[in-house]
């Protein structure tokens, strides 16, 4: 079996390391587990990146036929992520503060963190800006599912607040209550001024 | 030795040729033409006195033995067929219906293990000609069996009807009036046929007399002498007395003495079995010597050289088996089989009173040590292999003590000494022996090829050239044990040099049980990402 570089169909270029059958084997060797964790959260935090996904479940590595199909099982070598590693790959994720267990109080669901909080927050900063919303009051609604495809699209309400609340701490945005719930104010933040 | 019966001052027409065998217990013939049915055993507690006659002339010589008269006219052998059976199947008790396992001995088997009532069903001529065949007067008290369940025994203080197993009354503890059964004409099947049963039995001393026409009497008589002093039946039989007593108390105290007594056998037994244990410890000091022996003669006979000196021929003269087996290849070949049991000797062994100081002690060790790893004494020929690791370059420390202990045969080296001397032995040995303890906790003593570093890389060689490898694969690559290959390529994982593919995380047919792990040269030091790079 020749390790190569693979293309999925969703075209995501997998490492050739992806193709080596100890790779999705948790490594004993504290070291060579480590180097082979650090390919395993880049790969994850690509793909996400690549397919705009948010939650990563343990259960994507126990069943087949969902968005993880694509980088949990090599059907060319016959392998695939096993649970418990999966598990373990989380875990030290959150442990890098990559990922965060999402409802908190578990370990078998977590959000990605492929753009920190502090990224996310100058994205919604830098996109209230060039769609001319500064000043105005916005819900979460209208900043997740925007009339127009934006970087903030579907993205998770939990993440959302916290890139407002990094916003708000600068000065950049104010959480206002407004009768259905909450809105949000931005301002061009004391950089601007 | 060839014998023939006398029975009753007549010659036994059967028992004309055969082999006479003695046990402690038993006097066994063999018939030579009729094994299966001429013959039989006899019991040594039935002789009371022996007689020896020399043979004089044409006369052979001959032992007589004189035997007691049973209660009944009964037989004096018992023959096997009729006292195995009933000691080997499970049978149920009649009174508390527990069901008892097969497989106890003759005299357990008799007696209900959980309430201790004696088995009704046990035939009775068998129950007294195997082993109650000297105490007509217990068995009087032990309510003769009848075949006739319906017959109960009224208590003479309480009247009530009891059980006819019983020994005492179910109510009251009254002892329980024998009931006499007339058919007590018992006859065992396997009596020898031949003897002639006159009724004039009782008034004329029974006899055997064992004719000796092809010698052998005297060693015979000799051991029958001392099978009698020894009274090994006795033994066993106070044991089944005694038994026998506890258990004619039912209840709570019989089961309690049940227990006890089965715990008293047990320490009997265990007893008996240390006392072989140094008998064979007897034996292995005599082998040892055997091997020095040898080793002794062997190296005689190379130094005088194939030429026939003095010293070979008297070597030739006195020794027969070894003879002329000083052609070299068969010298080492005995050699070398006497180094794979370790026994392998050049000098006597080192013992703590031979040198004063403890530090020269350890080195004396240590280098005997070395010897017996490595054939010191061959080491000058380059011929390899001859010593006790032999072609093996690494052996578990458990083994190398054995096998030192049996080299040196007599004041073995206790494990806290020979750790001593392990750290001394790198010194005495070429090439040097070093001990390595595994993260199991496996200790083992190694040649430099079987270091952490060089087996790390003999085995990523491995792995690069032919691709990944199981680990028996492994162990048939290095030629060890595939414990010992585990546990060295565990060490060479936690070195960072190989990793692991486990079937398991295959998609179909991992999950099975032969699933097993491959070992892969690690494939994740040199790696650099290739994948898809971020940018979005």
């Amino acid at each position: 079996m020749s390790i190569a570089t693979h293309t999925t169909p969703s075209g995501y270029l997998l490492p050739s390391i992806h193709s080596a059958p100890p790779f999705f084997t948790k490594q004993i060797n504290p070291t060579t587990r480590s180097i082979a964790d650090d390919h395993w959260t880049r790969i994850i935090l690509g793909y996400a990146r690549h397919r705009r996904l948010f939650t990563l479940r343990v259960e994507d590595a126990e069943t087949s036929g969902n968005d993880w199909d694509e980088i949990f099982r090599n059907e060319r070598i016959n392998r695939r992520l096993l649970p418990d590693h999966l598990v373990s790959l989380i875990s030290s994720m959150v442990t890098n503060n990559l990922a965060v267990y999402e409802p908190p109080k578990q370990t078998r669901s977590v959000l990605l963190y492929w753009r920190r909080p502090e990224e996310w927050a100058d994205v919604l900063h830098s996109w209230v800006a060039s769609t001319g919303q500064m000043n105005t009051i916005m819900t979460f609604y209208e900043i997740t599912n925007p009339p127009v495809e934006s970087p903030l699209s579907s993205l998770p309400i939990v993440i959302l607040r916290k890139a407002i609340d990094v916003l708000s701490k600068s000065g950049r945005a104010q959480i206002i209550a407004i009768a259905d719930g909450e809105g949000v104010r931005f301002f061009p933040g004391p950089s601007k001024t | 030795m060839d014998e023939s019966f006398t029975f009753s001052s007549q010659k036994s027409p059967e028992h004309q040729s055969g082999t006479i065998h003695l046990s402690t217990h038993r006097l066994f013939y063999i018939d030579s033409q009729q094994q299966a049915t001429q013959s039989f055993a006899l019991d040594l507690a039935y002789v009371t006195q022996t007689d020896h006659y020399g043979g004089l002339f044409s006369s052979s010589p001959k032992a007589t033995l004189y035997l007691t008269t049973p209660s009944s006219s009964d037989n004096l052998g018992s023959g096997t067929s009729t006292t195995a059976v009933p000691a080997f199947e499970s049978w149920e008790c009649e009174v508390c219906a527990y069901r008892n396992p097969p497989g106890l001995s003759s005299s357990a088997a008799r007696i209900c293990s959980l309430c201790g009532v004696p088995r009704s069903a046990v035939p009775a001529p068998e129950l007294r000609a195997t082993s109650l065949p000297s105490s007509p007067p217990v068995s009087g008290t032990i309510t003769p069996v009848s075949h006739d369940p319906t017959i109960s025994i009224a208590c003479s203080a309480c009247t009530f009807l009891n059980h006819p197993s019983l020994s005492v009354c179910e109510i009251c503890s009254t002892p329980l009036p024998t009931v006499k059964h007339s058919e007590r004409s018992f006859s065992a099947k396997s009596a020898p046929a031949s003897r002639p049963r006159s009724p004039d039995d009782e008034t004329v001393p029974r006899m055997i007399k064992i004719s000796f026409r092809k010698g052998g009497d005297k060693a015979f008589y000799s051991a029958l002498k001392r099978s009698l002093k020894g009274k090994a039946w006795e033994n066993n039989e106070r044991g089944i007395l005694s038994e026998r007593h506890a258990t004619t108390r039912s209840g709570i105290n019989g089961i309690l003495r049940v227990v006890e007594s089965s715990a008293q056998n047990r320490e009997n037994d265990l007893q008996d079995s240390l006392q072989d244990l140094e008998a064979l410890m007897n034996k292995a000091k005599e082998m040892v010597r055997l091997a020095a022996d040898l080793n002794e003669k062997l190296t005689a006979s190379a130094s005088s050289g194939p030429s026939a000196s003095p010293l070979m021929t008297s070597i030739t003269s006195d020794s027969s088996a070894l003879v002329p087996a000083t052609e070299p290849e068969e010298a080492t070949f005995i050699r070398s089989s006497l180094a794979q049991l370790g026994l392998q000797m050049t000098n006597t062994p080192v013992t703590l009173d031979m040198i004063k100081d403890d530090r020269k002690w350890f080195d004396e060790l240590a280098r005997e040590l070395a010897g017996i790893l490595q054939d010191s004494s061959r080491s000058g020929n380059g011929s390899t292999g001859t010593g006790l690791l032999g072609e093996r370059g690494i052996l578990p420390l458990d083994e190398v003590w054995g096998g030192w202990n049996r080299a040196r045969g007599v004041a073995l080296i206790p494990p806290s000494t020979f750790l001593q001397v392990i750290p001394l032995l790198s010194s005495y040995t070429d090439p040097p022996i070093r001990h390595r303890t595994f993260a199991s906790g496996l200790s083992v003593l190694h040649t430099p090829p079987f270091t952490d570093a060089a087996f790390a890389a003999r085995l990523s060689g491995l792995l690069a050239l032919s691709g990944p490898k199981t680990t028996i694969e492994v162990a048939q690559e290095e030629k060890m044990a595939v414990g010992l290959a585990m546990e060295m390529i565990d060490a060479v994982e936690q070195g960072g040099y190989i990793c692991r593919d486990d079937a398991q995380s295959k998609i179909t047919g991992g999950s099975g049980g032969g699933a097993e792990l491959r070992w892969w040269a690690n494939i994740f030091e040199s790696y650099s990402w290739d994948g898809h790079s971020n940018i979005s």
